[in-house]
């Protein structure tokens, strides 16, 4: 459903050098399936997902959404994707229901899909009480709920989270991780990023490290276990980190 | 597609509304303003007056004729109601002094030849006083009702009727109704505070719907959603076309309102008049225009900053340049005019005051419309490129415009924020300094100029800054086959750009002085190779040194396209000459072309001198006989002319552009 052919994204920097932010990155994600985007912060995840979900272009290399091509099929892409970050802002001065509806309008959806998928959400997430309510009164757990309705109003079967529980409290933090284990038992497919390795463990059926633009590894944690002899996610990834640098410095010596 | 479009304006308007902030200033201030501000001050004058009035004064008299007819001016003073008079003491200057007496009148009298006494009255009094003022309004009403009984005693006691004194008398007939006085008044200052109006009641909510969605995080949320980029740009556009104009309306309804009610009560004959209801229409229609030009370009400035504070700073600059071309309808005798019509907010203001009287023309209203159009297609389309830009949507909290981050980085000192420093600086130096040398002595002003203010400055900065000149500024040499090439896109361009001055000319006839001052620039007392050197030579060197070499290196970052017509831009305007804005730019722009994509400055250099040098060459010869095939009149080229030159200038670039390629146009 996701797949990352070669993508490379380039930053010109003010000194006149280019950044490289992603360097020639290539991954895949299936249905039903959760892969995690693991890396430090600065790693590229965040540009990474934002090529993805076509808010920006790759400078070369390509993606596909459900066979949809991000560069010759922005629109199908961004229908076949709910997208979710942990830092999302809302629209303070409309009520619940407007929201939710503005977007579903957005993504071209009848007036009545959207309500009936609104009253399942709400239903579903407990939601009854304030979606009447102004979202500018609402409390952060409360606002984390409307941002998960958001992004599935569509029924998408691609799922991208960017740092889903960055900045939120435990309890929100728990529902989100739980709301993305839900995405996969319905089938659908799921990319999150995160930094935090036992969020990854507890979640991904795969791993994709990457550190500075690169990547350093991919596979099911059991494979990335085996290759590198230890067990503790944190381990690997160090591992990983060490192998890429170890290889610089020999490369430095022989200059 | 459309319907999006729809989707996203519905849901800003209702957003929008919903803020306090934004209802308050745009919809319930005007509503309550006006009204209190017009009515509440005419209250207060009303009451002010009597106050005065109801204050009087004091007046001292000081009457040295001590006559039967001076004692009866001074006798019929102290008739006037709340009035006291006194005969004037030796303190009644310190009196005056201390204010405890308003005014102080002097009788004296003289004779004439023919033997008539006549008498003086001096009538002392503090102007910056309100009592004071207000008192010398009465005593001299007084003293010329009293003036006219005396005149008309003494006629009647020579046995001559006293109608005499109204042999010849003044009655106007104003043909003015009091609809178009109405109409004058509000066309006076109503422009400029409708113009105000809808660009404040416009930025506040530009501000909020990109930079805010930027600082609220919502940005993202958006552009991963259903919606094209183009239609969230045009939902938001017409969002603040929406509220600017419902503002326009109902500032334009409660100060029409106010403006009347103020009017019927300060006694002016307002009797016949009625609300404009068709010029606020018609008014309402070409402000529309404007107020889509504004928002267009409020987007482009949301969209640019990095949160709604700074949208609010980039937004001041625009409302000052608004503010001033919208005082034109304070100043007399400026009417519209073809021209006129074509300079947004200025084409506006001078509408709104013709219309107001009723006095405009159908065809001023329709070039306004179209050209305030035409500017807004043109902002509205850069919002959607700034939309569809990653570093701009997506600006990081780097700040490279400070004062702070040049300071620290070197390398860094190409930026367009030291550019247009550099420039204001440089034009500043240019009208001071370069118009005062220029007055002492045209041809040394002028060579002093290029070298002093346009040269000089370049290479300090160069040296100062210990920056590799040679590379900086190109100073390359250039390859014999581009040398060549050179004259055959000189020349043409030199008669494309004098053409279009010609045609510029028979459109708006440039000013008589200006002719005469740009004749003088060739007729100097010089002969002809001094004159080459100070119109041809010197600006090719100096002029390409300071703005193909230097200035164009400022604004690299936006890409070699942009910084050509930039670079061409601050060409044009830096000649401060709006008559030949256009011709200059074309210049720019070819020379701007000739050095980035040849790497040599000497190019240029080369092209501006041929082209300025033939302007001299023209005007020299333009009295021989041979000349007659190509000129016309004085210094007028044939129309002709234009067909060959514009084939060999497509060539001679075409040739350049080939003999030029394969090499880095940009280091």
């Amino acid at each position: 459903m996701i797949s990352v052919e070669n993508l490379v994204k380039e930053f010109p920097k003010k000194d006149g050098t280019t950044f490289y932010a992603v360097d020639n990155i290539s991954f895949e994600a299936k249905e039903g399936e959760i892969v995690c985007l693991l890396g430090v912060n600065g790693a590229g995840k965040t540009t990474t997902m934002r090529i993805l979900s076509t808010v920006f272009r790759p400078s070369s290399g390509t993606a596909k959404i459900k066979g949809w091509d991000i560069l010759t099929h922005p629109h199908k892409v961004r229908e076949n994707l709910g997208f979710l970050s942990g830092d999302t802002g809302l629209y303070n001065r409309l009520r619940v229901f407007e929201f939710i509806q503005y977007f579903g309008r957005l993504y071209s959806m009848p007036e009545s899909v959207i309500d009936q998928r609104m009253k399942e959400m709400a239903e579903l997430l407990d939601m009854n009480d304030f979606m009447d309510k102004k979202i500018e009164f609402l409390s952060t757990g409360m606002k984390q709920k409307v941002s998960i309705v958001r992004s599935i109003i569509h029924d998408p079967p691609v799922m991208i989270f960017d740092e889903p529980t960055a900045g939120l409290d435990i309890l929100t933090a728990r529902n989100i991780i739980s709301f993305i284990r839900s995405c996969k038992d319905r089938g659908k497919c799921v990319l999150f990023s995160t930094h935090i390795m036992r969020e990854a463990e507890r979640l991904a059926d795969r791993v994709v490290m990457i550190h500075k633009g690169k990547l350093l590894a991919e596979g099911s944690l059991d494979e990335l276990r085996a290759i590198t002899n230890q067990t503790d996610l944190d381990d690997i990834f160090v591992h990983y980190v060490n192998q890429v640098n170890g290889e610089n410095e020999v490369q430095a010596h022989e200059f | 597609m459309s319907s999006k479009i729809l989707i996203v304006y519905r849901k800003e308007l209702l957003e929008v509304l919903r803020d306090k902030r934004t209802l308050f200033t745009t919809l319930l201030l005007p509503v309550i303003l006006y009204p209190v501000l017009m009515i509440g001050f005419n209250a207060i004058m009303t009451r002010q007056t009597g106050v005065l009035e109801e204050r009087g004064g004091t007046v001292a008299i000081q009457d040295s004729v001590q006559n039967e007819i001076s004692m009866r001016i001074a006798s019929e003073l102290s008739q006037i109601e709340n009035v006291t008079v006194i005969p004037a003491a030796n303190n009644v200057q310190s009196l005056y002094l201390s204010k405890d007496i308003q005014s102080i009148v002097t009788i004296k009298d003289s004779v004439d030849v023919s033997g008539l006494r006549k008498y003086h009255t001096y009538i002392q009094y503090d102007a910056a006083n309100e009592s004071s003022n207000h008192i010398y309004g009465k005593v001299s009403d007084q003293i010329k009702a009293t003036e006219h009984a005396l005149i008309e005693e003494q006629l009647s006691n020579r046995g001559v009727s006293p109608e005499l004194m109204n042999l010849v008398d003044v009655r106007k007939r104003d043909t003015a109704d009091s609809q178009k006085k109405m109409g004058m008044l509000l066309g006076m200052f109503l422009p400029y505070i409708m113009i105000i109006m809808l660009l404040a009641g416009a930025s506040i909510v530009a501000a909020d719907l990109v930079a805010g969605e930027k600082e609220r995080k919502t940005l993202e949320t958006l552009l991963v959603s259903g919606v094209g980029r183009r239609e969230v740009v045009i939902g938001k556009y017409l969002t603040i076309i929406t509220l600017s104009m419902l503002n326009l309306i109902i500032n334009l309804f409660s100060i029409s309102f106010s403006m009347r009610y103020m009017l019927s009560r300060s006694g002016l004959d307002m009797a016949g008049a009625q609300m404009p209801i068709k010029a606020i229409l018609i008014l309402l229609a070409a402000m529309l225009p404007l107020a889509t030009l504004y928002a267009a370009v409020l987007l482009s400035i949301s969209t640019f900053s990095r949160n709604m504070k700074e949208a609010r700073t980039y937004e001041q600059p625009l409302m000052m340049v608004s503010m001033i071309l919208a005082m034109i309808s304070f100043l007399p005798a400026i009417e519209m005019s073809n021209l006129m019509a074509i300079i947004p907010v200025i084409n506006i203001s001078l509408l709104f005051k013709a219309v107001m009287i009723n006095d405009y023309q159908v065809s001023h209203l329709l070039i306004t419309i179209i050209s305030t159009l035409v500017l807004d297609v043109l902002a509205i389309w850069g919002t959607i490129k700034l939309f569809n830009t990653e570093g701009i949507l997506f600006r990081s909290d780097d700040d490279s415009g400070s004062l702070k981050g040049i300071k620290k980085n070197k390398a860094n000192f190409f930026n367009p924020y030291n550019g247009l420093v550099y420039y204001t600086i440089a034009l500043l130096l240019l009208y001071y300094l370069g118009s005062y040398l220029q007055q002492q002595d045209l041809a040394r002003g002028l060579v002093l100029t290029q070298l002093l203010i346009i040269a000089m400055p370049v290479l300090l900065i160069i040296r100062s800054l210990k920056l590799d000149g040679n590379k900086i500024l190109r100073l390359k040499a250039p390859q014999l086959k581009e040398l060549l090439i050179i004259p055959f896109i000189a020349i043409p361009a030199a008669i494309i750009v004098s053409l279009l001055s010609q045609v510029i000319n028979t459109i708006y006839p440039f000013p008589e002085n200006y002719l005469k001052m740009l004749g003088g620039l060739f007729k100097m007392d010089l002969p002809l190779w001094g004159s080459f050197l100070v119109i041809a030579v010197a600006p090719g060197i100096c002029e390409e040194l300071m703005f193909r070499g230097f200035l164009i290196r400022f604004f690299e970052k936006y890409g070699i396209r942009a910084s050509i017509i930039l670079s061409g831009l601050f060409f044009a305007a830096f000649h401060l000459d709006p008559f030949r804005f256009i011709p200059v730019l074309i210049l720019g722009i070819i020379l701007a072309y000739l050095t980035l994509r040849s790497g040599s400055i000497f190019n240029a250099m080369f092209s501006h001198a041929i082209n300025n040098g033939f302007a001299l060459i023209i005007m020299t010869l333009a009295t021989k006989p041979f000349m007659k095939f190509f000129v016309s009149g004085e210094d007028s080229l044939h129309y002709w002319l234009a067909i060959p030159a514009v084939i060999i200038l497509a060539w001679a670039l075409y040739m350049f552009h080939k003999v030029t390629g394969g090499k880095q146009c940009v280091e």
